[in-house]
């Protein structure tokens, strides 16, 4: 081979390189942007063909989100949105609450203690993971129903435990078995009891992957739509289902679903940055660093 | 004295354990009760609507589910979408993370981006796309495509523009998984069999397929038993977009499932359904964990 045609090789291997970087960048990055667009467009701008770039910003889909059909030219199927957002936090923050709270204990004895059927229990927690929900969905329904837990926060708190309970003790227990056994015995020695050993010794050391516990739960809990599709009623809609109300049978309110669409990542586009090495992580319960 | 305090303090250590896992252990049993009762009912004939006509049935669900052409079709939909979904992204997902592992520019931001798609709710990534496939060309996507001589897509309203959307939508939420696990595995190599690689004068390809792809293998089953098991259960991205059309094109095992017992109130053979998908679920996942301890096996 000539020098000129490994030189022509090497261009074109950079060449394909660049452009299949730029293709994965826009094809990761566009869909944000153009939701973004198309949020701030009037309904007019909307269904322009060919689609526009520039022009006249507004924001009165986000207005509708939160003064609804009485704002004026908008029509927005009910302006509940502030309250779906209120919902999404008040079930997400309840749920990993609940979780950790269970969690911490049980993560401690699963990293720290020998029992009979312990690996039982570890195989029971993960494969709650891979069961179809409708599963779960089907009975409780039923259940609420007749327990008055339909439509409400509690139970909605309740039934994301099957997403965050199996979740958090994985990952804490992950996290405490980190925490190194000579540290422990020191302060055995020292005279802590387990207690003392849990919230002097491992609870410290481990605060930060309790952190990232909660944050990864928190973004689970608020990316959930089956459950609270068939759970919940509109006073407790979250953002994901309060999201696809803009789809009705009459028609599909674009501008308001982009704009719905915006505010209902922008805990996801935070949290994500913050946890950013612990996402594979937690997406495998520890199964991959 | 001493000894009983000494018993005492040994129960009290053994029983420990299960004393710190009670709160989990009821929260868990809340969960593993209703599941119970959702398998009780698959062999009943619950329908919502018919208090009266409860009955337990046996195997009268499954059984009639073998004979309802939605189901069979259903059944195909769930196994071929997972195929060609898994095989798709953990395709191009291997694609992205050697190109990712390369020295390319603006390679941490591209994957501190990538995280974005990753963590989205299915339901707002499939609204998303949504928007951006809409028929005409006022659609973002129709219109890029009409540069590369494509006429408009109805991809919501056709069968197969239906099935291609769904499997785009879901590749967009998910190749950065497959793509991120690989590459963290890919950065964690050791560098021994590659320096080994070079003074036998192996090419690029050659070390791909001879090197790289063996060490990889475990990271790589691994990735496609996640992406199976959720694939097998995709619903969020269905139901926002198509609710299984048209023409029950798109309808897989837990979308009819929703159908029966949240449409229809035929809780029984809704539940009948989803065990069957469970099943499933189970079967393949047995399959790929014993797929995965050997390829752990046989690069340790």
């Amino acid at each position: 081979m000539t020098s000129r045609a490994v030189l022509y090789r090497g261009t074109v291997a950079k060449v394909a390189i660049a452009v299949a970087a730029a293709v994965l960048l826009v094809w990761t990055v566009f869909p944000f942007v153009w939701i973004l667009l198309t949020s701030l467009k009037s309904p007019g701008d909307i269904i322009s063909v060919p689609p526009t770039f520039v022009f006249t910003p507004t924001i009165d889909n986000y207005a509708a989100l939160v003064i609804g059909e009485r704002g004026g030219q908008y029509s927005s199927t009910r302006p509940d949105f502030p309250r779906f957002f209120l919902n999404s936090m008040i079930i997400s923050i309840g749920a990993v609450a609940l979780s950790i709270a269970a969690g911490i204990p049980a993560a401690y004895a699963l990293a720290r203690y020998t029992f009979p059927l312990k690996n039982a229990l570890g195989f029971v927690l993960m494969s709650f993971r891979f069961v179809p929900f409708i599963a779960f969905v089907i009975p409780l329904y039923l259940l609420y129903q007749q327990l008055g837990l339909y439509n409400t926060h509690a139970g909605l708190i309740f039934a994301y435990q099957l997403i965050t309970l199996p979740f958090t003790i994985w990952m804490l227990r992950s996290f405490f078995m980190e925490v190194p056994l000579e540290v422990q015995e020191a302060a055995k020695i020292d005279g802590c009891s387990w207690l003392g050993v849990l919230t002097r010794v491992i609870l410290p050391l481990s605060m930060p992957g309790i952190s990232v516990t909660v944050i990864l739960g928190f973004m689970f809990c608020w990316n959930a739509f089956n459950y609270p599709l068939m759970l919940a009623g509109r006073q407790t809609f979250p953002v994901t289902v309060g999201a696809i109300q803009f789809i009705s049978y009459e028609q599909v309110l674009w501008g308001q679903m982009a704009a719905a669409t915006m505010v209902a990542i922008v805990p996801q586009l935070l949290l994500s940055l913050m946890v950013q090495k612990y996402i594979v992580r937690g997406l495998t319960m520890g199964a991959v660093r | 004295m001493n000894t009983t305090r000494r018993r005492r303090r040994w129960r009290r250590e053994r029983l420990l354990p299960y004393l710190l896992l009670s709160p989990a252990l009821v929260l868990l049993a809340g969960m593993l009760y209703p599941f119970g009762l959702g398998l009780y009912y698959s062999f009943t004939s619950y329908w919502l609507q018919y208090p009266n006509r409860f009955r337990f049935v046996w195997l009268d669900n499954y059984v009639s589910l073998l004979g309802e052409p939605l189901f069979v079709r259903a059944l195909e939909f769930t196994l071929g979408f997972t195929l060609v979904a898994v095989v798709l992204q953990v395709g191009l997902g291997l694609a992205v993370a050697l190109l990712l592992h390369g020295r390319i520019p603006g390679r941490s931001v591209i994957r501190a981006l990538m995280l974005l798609p990753l963590m989205m709710p299915p339901v707002i990534t499939a609204l998303m796309w949504k928007i951006m496939m809409a028929s005409t060309n006022a659609g973002i996507l129709n219109y890029a495509l009409s540069f590369l001589g494509v006429d408009p897509i109805n991809w919501f309203g056709s069968t197969q523009g239906a099935i291609v959307s769904v499997l785009i939508i879901d590749t967009w939420g998910n190749l950065p998984f497959v793509a991120l696990i690989l590459l963290g595995a890919l950065q964690a190599l050791p560098t021994e069999p590659y320096e080994a690689a070079r003074v036998d004068g192996a090419g690029p390809v050659a070390v791909l397929r001879y090197v790289t792809l063996p060490l990889l293998s475990p990271f790589i089953v691994l990735v496609v038993l996640f992406r199976t098991m959720d694939s097998l259960r995709i619903f969020d991205v269905i139901y926002a977009t198509t609710l299984g059309g048209p023409n029950d094109a798109t309808t897989n095992l837990q979308i009819m499932a929703y159908q029966y017992s949240f449409q229809w109130y035929q809780m029984g053979k809704g539940m009948a359904q989803v065990i069957v998908l469970l099943l499933l679920v189970v079967i393949v996942s047995y399959l790929l964990m014993r797929l995965w301890n050997r390829a752990a096996e046989s690069t340790s």
